[in-house]
């Protein structure tokens, strides 16, 4: 009963904080829908800071199982550890044509792309775990893609700490085709999240109105 | 208005909607990332790092607003995350020391306990945590108190960095008016 008391009470936090943080965005909208230039909005939401600012596409986690610190939080005696994180930048869409051929886009097709911005991104496991049948020992790896408009290639990559994408093809630990699926709705933001499969576990990226998903195998216990 | 609207069509959505897909708004606390050498993932491309990576911070950036931050939002005498969401973590890539405390590499999570005139900085072997409620100091690996320090231009966003001061890195802490400085040797 006391477990289900502090769920509830993690339930209605999840809740209060849901309306709070959508004002938030409402805001950010407003900003951009006013025309106001990047560094402007940046300043307008968030003061300045002489130290250093917030990114524009800022850095989230995503755990496996889902929300892993909270559950813990909640249940501190039946929570055996995560399994995976994935550390991030989430860049916004704000109109931009994201996924193409064209030039313009963010993200050109055929284009490596270091998922989301800033830093590389960056996949733990905490366990052995199997990817397109190849073994992977517990430990750190950068995860990049090159989209293509049906199917994306997936690179695991060992090059860790680095800064945008060098592509070097020597730290590729194991490539994998992935159909490009549809993701509605539509996000603004950039998102990574783990789902959990009968396999183990499956990452899911998304963005603007598709979606990758990489299945992940583990032993589930 | 319109945000009374949003926030009400956020209720029922999030109190019926469990079953649609989720869309997961960014956090108005977004979490950051401060590493020493400073930059470092940008000095390695650019092929200018002089040696390894030391550390990594990892932390969540809650705004000052309106609010009065310490004292007020942040009870003195009461263990903080140091910052919002996840419990913020630190990453040692080799042995430091802190004060008398000696600390093998690895990952810890930092809390603190804010006083008016002094911090206790903790580091703590429990990782992956949320906020500071799962808190057990029979994990603690190092608590250092580390005197405060006013600064006239108030920090609107909490900021941590590591810079470089002799044989290793400071953990300078911002938010509001406040500043604290802890110095971490490399071993």
């Amino acid at each position: 009963m006391y477990q289900l008391q502090k769920l509830s009470c993690f339930f209605l936090i999840s809740c209060c904080s849901t309306i709070w943080m959508a004002g938030c965005v409402n805001k950010e909208q407003e900003a951009i829908n006013s025309g106001a230039k990047d560094a402007d909005s940046l300043s307008l939401l968030s003061g300045k800071n002489p130290y250093s600012s917030i990114d524009q596409s800022p850095m989230d986690v995503s755990y496996y199982p889902e929300g892993y610190p909270q559950i813990k939080m909640a249940m501190p005696q039946q929570t055996a550890g995560p399994v995976a994180r994935v550390i991030y930048s989430r860049p916004h869409k704000k109109g931009r044509i994201i996924f193409s051929h064209s030039e313009n886009s963010l993200c050109k097709y055929g284009q490596p792309w270091r998922f989301g911005a800033n830093e590389s991104t960056e996949i733990e496991f905490y366990e052995p775990v199997v990817i397109n049948n190849k073994n992977l020992s517990a430990g750190r790896y950068v995860l990049y893609c090159i989209p293509q408009e049906d199917r994306w290639v997936l690179v695991v990559n060992s090059n860790l700490h680095s800064w945008g994408l060098h592509v070097d093809p020597d730290q590729d630990i194991t490539r994998i085709e992935l159909p490009v699926q549809e993701q509605k709705p539509a996000l603004e933001d950039f998102t990574m999240v783990f789902k959990p499969a009968y396999y183990g576990a499956d990452l899911i990226i998304a963005w603007d109105s598709i979606k990758v998903i990489l299945p992940i195998n583990f032993s589930k216990s | 208005m319109k945000h009374l609207l949003t926030a009400m069509c956020f209720l029922c959505a999030s109190a019926a909607g469990f079953a649609q897909a989720k869309v997961i708004p960014l956090d108005k606390s977004p979490l950051d990332v401060c590493y020493f050498p400073e930059n470092f993932p940008m000095l390695k491309i650019q092929g200018k790092a002089a040696g390894p990576l030391l550390a990594r911070l990892i932390y969540s950036r809650p705004s000052k607003g309106d609010r009065i931050v310490f004292g007020e939002l942040i009870a003195y005498g009461k263990l903080w995350r140091l910052g919002a969401n996840e419990a913020t973590e630190i990453e040692f890539f080799q042995n430091v020391k802190i004060g008398s405390y000696k600390l093998k590499k690895g990952r810890y999570t930092v809390y603190t306990i804010p006083e008016a005139n002094k911090w206790t900085v903790i580091f703590n072997k429990e990782n992956d945590t949320w906020g500071s409620f799962g808190y057990d100091p029979k994990k603690d690996v190092a608590k250092i108190t580390v005197p405060v320090q006013t600064i006239s231009d108030s920090v609107e966003i909490f900021t941590i960095s590591l810079d470089k001061i002799s044989s290793g890195f400071n953990m300078n802490i911002s938010w509001d008016n406040t500043k604290v400085n802890l110095p971490i040797y490399l071993q």
